[in-house]
């Protein structure tokens, strides 16, 4: 009753004019009102729509295009991710993991080439299985100790991450509680945030993690080849750069010409840099000790996405026998496949950064492809510098398996 | 004719004030008013009809006058000045330096940008830093031939068989205003009159292969003329042989490989092509006019974004061809559907290398990684007797006026270093045959060709 009174009198406050006659029907437009207008005082119920639209929000932005960057789209979507959860109504966990795939999934068809939401979705959905397993389960052994090679990569999962373990729940915790279904979430709220939090740090922490060994890969006087801007590699560098004397040799990467700005980054750091357009790249190959590349996507092959240009950039280091280094957050790694398009970069461009309306007269003749993406076979690549440690292509599978759960491939 | 040149004494500068006090010692409000003045003064002078020949070294500075031909001064525009660059901060003081001064500190500002690169890493001082266009001309040099170097040294005239005619198209004009002097003969002295203008040519863009070989076979022309020859006679005979030379083994050739590479183009074929290149141009246009159903992927990079010469040169007319266009990382989204590359080549070393625009070696690599066959059309008089084993050992620098005239991009800060190597070395591996005017050879029979053309020695 206190509420209907509330809502009575903020609808007059917002409509004054209205009638008691449609009492009913207006407060159900102040419902929505309420919400919208982000009402603190807004009860329970209400708040389901809320996390909801948050959901709708970042969905949008990604469509828009308005968050670009794959770190900047997996902070966003464990943001909202840890907003689902602390207003999610659940009495089990598959009740929790509905939820969350749901608002996963929603702002991965937003977006279906920004692979890091799903990644992020996905493991978070294995921290909390993780979680909710030590709770419930405690200490008790989980795994059966008979090993088969058949099993062997199935159940392979070798390098664990350490469930720090929440003594606070442990043994407490019940499924489909009839006397009380909110025990569960209450008890298993806390957990998760610290999950999520885990997952957020690791984040926020995963430039500082990868360029930690910088120092190892990049040695005296080598010449570095690097394409397109990159915030990863641009870190990499620049902490090699703390020990280390060496050269860069930035490729402007067309049609975006991104390499310009990250050659003024290094150089304004120090590091003696070197602007080329794409075209030398071979010429300048022999030359050069190793490529040090950025990554959009990895897959599960082995094998990424990356900005066009890195393709022949590889091929060209190949033919020069070049090591060819990737940099990249763990976040990137994806549990997809690129057997059938291998040559389609699948998004495109602005055409118009090609071949301008200055050439106005050639704009209507001419077919003008600005593709972003392309795809560098794992064969071109000679390692992966994770947050989490550096793998050959050959290893993804494995950090797969230790980061997402099989069941979560298919949000 | 007179030639004109510039060891006639150039005429004092009369905006320059007598008995001026040294720079250094004026404030900087009075060197800027000194600088009005002489800004006045010489726009004054330019008003007046220019002599002749003659050079006023406070204008020889900004702009080349190129012995007395109106119509060449409208053409070369004056090149920014490189010591705008070097001098940073103090233009004003710069150009005005530069301007009271004669000829000193246009070097001091080229020793100051060389040692700007010495910064960057050694591995990369053997390129050089391109030179500024030098208008301070050194001995004998015929006006057609300064005309020349500025037009090779600002891109106007660039492409190896463009800029081999366009040489020796000038010659024939060298040849004809030179006089033997007494107690001498032409077939002895005339090569000694050619070689300033050569290095005259060479100092505003370094020579192409077609350039020294074509000057090669000059030079054989020449000390083989007769002695006994009527001096006129001689002249004609030998510009009857470059003339020759010219449509025996460019024009005609092109014909030929026309034909040749057209007996490859079918119709429904997709075609790769990378830049610019004369030849390809000239086959794809003939495959079209024959009425092939071909359509044409043009490929392109900075430094010098030819291709759309090449993109507007096809879509124009009344029949264009069905192309698309992309720039260099588009490409291998774009192979495919493609059927055939054909590049065109600067040279061709003896063990089958292609020294082409930079970004040919990566065509033709992805292309050969794809299994799509790279067809090289080259001219037998591009084919030199060297061997080069990577691109990076000889190449040249595009000089950054240039680049920001083709590209329109804005300027980037002074401290980073842009290298842009203008060509690159394709391995033999990836090429899967050259087309000549003597048939589709494959790379490894390229040391082959000059013997069977009946040259006697290697």
């Amino acid at each position: 009753m206190i509420e209907e009174q509330y809502y009575d009198s903020d609808l007059h406050k917002a409509s004054p004019p209205s009638s008691t006659s449609c009492y009913l029907q207006s407060t159900q437009s102040v419902l929505d009102l309420a919400t919208t207008s982000n009402n603190k005082m807004v009860a329970e119920p209400r708040s389901a729509i809320t996390t909801h639209r948050s959901v709708e929000v970042l969905a949008s932005k990604l469509r828009r295009r308005q968050i670009v960057g794959s770190r900047a789209t997996a902070l966003e979507t464990l943001l909202v991710l840890r907003q689902v959860i602390s207003k999610a109504r659940f009495s089990n966990l598959e009740q929790l993991v509905a939820i969350i795939r749901d608002a996963g999934r929603r702002l991965v068809d937003a977006q279906p080439k920004e692979h890091s939401v799903g990644n992020t979705v996905r493991k978070v959905l294995h921290h909390i299985r993780e979680e909710v397993h030590a709770a419930t389960r405690g200490n008790e052994p989980a795994k059966p100790t008979s090993f088969s090679i058949s099993k062997f990569v199935l159940q392979g999962q070798p390098r664990k991450q350490v469930v720090l373990q929440k003594s606070e729940v442990k043994g407490t915790l019940r499924e489909n509680d009839p006397d009380d279904p909110d025990s569960f979430a209450r008890g298993l709220k806390p957990v998760l945030m610290e999950a999520i939090q885990d997952v957020l740090d690791e984040l926020e922490t995963v430039y500082d993690n990868i360029s930690k060994n910088a120092k190892d890969h990049i040695h005296s006087d080598e010449i570095v080849l690097t394409l397109g801007v990159s915030k990863t590699v641009e870190q990499f560098l620049k902490s090699a750069a703390h020990v280390r004397n060496y050269s860069v040799i930035v490729a402007e990467t067309a049609p975006s010409y991104d390499g310009r700005q990250m050659a003024e980054s290094l150089s304004s750091f120090g590091i003696s840099t070197f602007l080329v357009p794409d075209s030398s790249i071979f010429a300048l190959m022999s030359r050069v000790n190793k490529v040090i590349l950025g990554a959009h996507v990895i897959l599960a092959n082995g094998g990424m996405f990356a900005i066009s240009g890195s393709l022949m950039a590889a091929t060209a280091a190949r033919a020069h026998s070049t090591p060819v280094v990737v940099c990249a957050g763990q976040f990137k790694v994806t549990p997809l496949w690129n057997l059938y398009h291998e040559y389609g970069a699948l998004d495109f461009g602005n055409p118009s950064d090609v071949l301008g309306f200055e050439n106005g007269d050639l704009v209507d003749k001419v077919d003008v492809v600005n593709p972003y993406y392309d795809y560098v076979q794992p064969e071109l690549i000679v390692a992966y510098i994770t947050n989490d440690g550096d793998h050959p292509p050959s290893s993804i599978y494995r950090l797969l398996k230790e980061t997402y759960d099989d069941e979560d491939n298919d949000l | 004719m007179p030639v004109p040149t510039i060891a006639d004494p150039p005429q004092p500068a009369s905006a320059k004030p007598q008995g001026q006090p040294s720079q250094k010692s004026m404030t900087k409000a009075e060197r800027r008013e000194l600088q009005e003045r002489q800004r006045a003064a010489k726009a004054a002078l330019k008003g007046q009809p220019q002599q002749q020949g003659k050079k006023d070294p406070s204008q020889g500075k900004q702009q080349p006058s190129v012995g007395g031909t109106p119509g060449a001064q409208t053409k070369t525009k004056p090149p920014p000045t490189p010591q705008k660059k070097a001098f940073g901060g103090d233009i004003q003081g710069a150009r005005q330096a530069s301007a009271s001064k004669d000829t000193g500190t246009g070097v001091i500002a080229e020793d100051a940008m060389a040692k700007q690169v010495s910064h960057g890493l050694r591995i990369f001082s053997h390129f050089g830093q391109p030179k500024p266009v030098s208008h301070t001309v050194k001995g004998d040099i015929h006006p057609e031939i300064i005309r020349l170097a500025l037009l090779f040294s600002e891109f106007k005239i660039s492409g190896a068989n463009a800029r081999c005619i366009a040489m020796l198209t000038a010659f024939k004009q060298v040849i004809q205003d030179y006089t033997t002097p007494s107690h001498n003969t032409l077939s002895r002295h005339l090569m000694t009159h050619l070689s300033p203008q050569i290095t005259h040519l060479v100092s505003a863009r370094p020579m192409s292969v077609t350039m020294g070989n074509a000057i090669r076979e000059l030079k054989v022309e020449i000390s083989n003329m007769d002695i006994d020859m009527v001096e006129q006679d001689a002249k004609d005979a030998l510009c009857l042989k470059i003339d020759n030379y010219i449509r025996d083994r460019i024009i005609i050739a092109d014909e030929v490989i026309e034909e040749n590479a057209g007996n490859k183009i079918k119709d429904g074929d997709v075609i790769l092509t990378y830049a610019k290149s004369s030849v390809v141009e000239k086959v794809l246009l003939a495959a079209h006019s024959e009425r092939k159903k071909i359509s044409v992927i043009i490929i392109d990079s900075k430094p010098l974004l030819e291709g759309k010469v090449l993109l507007k040169s096809l879509t124009s007319g009344p029949s264009p061809i069905p192309c698309t266009y992309a720039l260099l990382p588009a490409l291998p989204s774009l192979l495919n559907q493609v059927s055939m590359v054909l590049v065109g080549a600067h040279a061709l070393f003896s063990n089958g290398a292609v020294y082409s625009r930079a970004g040919t070696a990566m065509v033709s690599m992805m292309a050969k990684a794809r299994n799509v066959p790279v067809l090289v059309c080259c001219e037998t008089y591009k084919f030199s007797d060297g061997v080069m084993v990577d691109g990076f050992s000889k190449n040249e620098l595009a000089p950054t006026t240039v680049i920001q005239k083709y590209t329109h991009l804005e300027n980037l800060p002074s401290s980073i270093e842009k290298l842009n190597p203008l060509y690159d070395l394709t391995p033999p591996t990836y090429i899967t045959a050259v087309v000549t005017e003597v048939g589709l050879i494959p790379p490894s029979s390229i040391s082959s060709i000059p013997l069977a053309l009946g040259k006697t020695s290697l």
